[in-house]
């Protein structure tokens, strides 16, 4: 089995790369480690099967959602961004980051089967699948004191 | 000479983004086309074909590997060049899309230098 820290180097150096790239966000060590995300926020979720299974999670404040979709599409107003577009977005970013963390563990973990991403808003919102699952998690700064959650939760697959 | 371009994918978002990034890399189309599908694809497809057609994988109800396949099957489009724009990075699907008919790759996240590179070479 690989080895938690590999894993979360992979979801941070992946995260980064997708948010300098496609988002045009740095994202930095959270300053203050303690802080939480406070009232709703939105969830995007994307889940893997085959030598290992589980899923990747993203989560953020509901302003921080709508500015990562006003990078994405172009706008210079996030308050105008209507909750579509923010899932949509916030998909598309589960996807990629995804996509980017599978291409550094790949050679560990051979190929990984991903599924379509979902993105739900409420209260309180954490992903979970179970017991037995080994749990990554990496917060970071993305700015306007504005904090990003990102978990990778897994367990030894069928294969 | 001018060239058409659609782009497949079933998010709005990375539709827009594409669009940008093309924008952003110096390349020009005299029509863009859009589908958040692979049904509307073809339809489009159907009534006027394009010459290069950017298709995402990871797309619910019709896959792009299937899109591939069926774009494949039309006669009008077989001068069409299909580049895949997906976050699929493993050499088996790759190899498997490109057996079907695909002409090339792009994985995301990208860069306008990415588009400029794998469309440059479909533009004259
Ligand atoms: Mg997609």
């Amino acid at each position: 089995m690989i080895d938690e820290i590999c894993f979360s180097a992979a979801l941070l150096e992946g995260a980064k790369e997708v948010f300098e790239t496609m988002i045009f966000m740095d994202l930095e060590e959270p300053s203050e480690p303690d802080e939480q995300i406070e009232g709703d926020s939105f969830l995007g979720s994307i889940t893997f099967t085959n030598s290992i299974e589980g899923c990747l999670a993203i989560r953020c404040s509901v302003p921080c959602a709508k500015n990562i979709a006003a990078n994405m599409l172009g706008i210079d107003t996030p308050e105008e961004v209507n909750e579509e577009e923010v899932c949509d977005a916030l998909g598309e970013v589960t996807n990629m980051v995804m996509g980017s963390v599978k291409s550094r563990i790949q050679t560990e973990t051979g190929e990984l089967l991903v599924s379509i991403p979902t993105v739900i808003h409420g209260q309180n919102l954490a992903s979970s699948l179970g017991n037995r699952m080994s749990k990554v998690f990496v917060k970071v700064d993305a700015g306007d004191e504005e904090i990003i959650e990102f978990s990778f939760l897994y367990r030894e697959g069928d294969k | 000479m001018a060239k058409s371009l659609m782009i497949v994918d079933d998010s709005a978002t990375m539709r827009k983004i594409i669009m940008r990034t093309i924008r952003m890399s110096g390349l020009e189309f005299d029509r863009t086309e859009e589908a958040g599908n692979g049904v509307e694809a073809l339809e489009k497809l159907n009534a006027a074909p394009v010459d290069i057609m950017l298709c995402d994988i990871n797309m619910p109800e019709m896959s792009g590997t299937e899109v591939v396949r069926k774009v494949r099957e039309l006669s009008s489009c077989s001068e069409t060049k299909i580049i895949m724009v997906s976050t699929e990075s493993s050499q088996d699907v790759m190899d498997s899309v490109m057996a079907d008919g695909a002409n090339g790759f792009i994985a995301k996240p990208f860069t306008p230098e990415k588009f400029q590179e794998k469309l440059s070479p479909y533009m004259n």
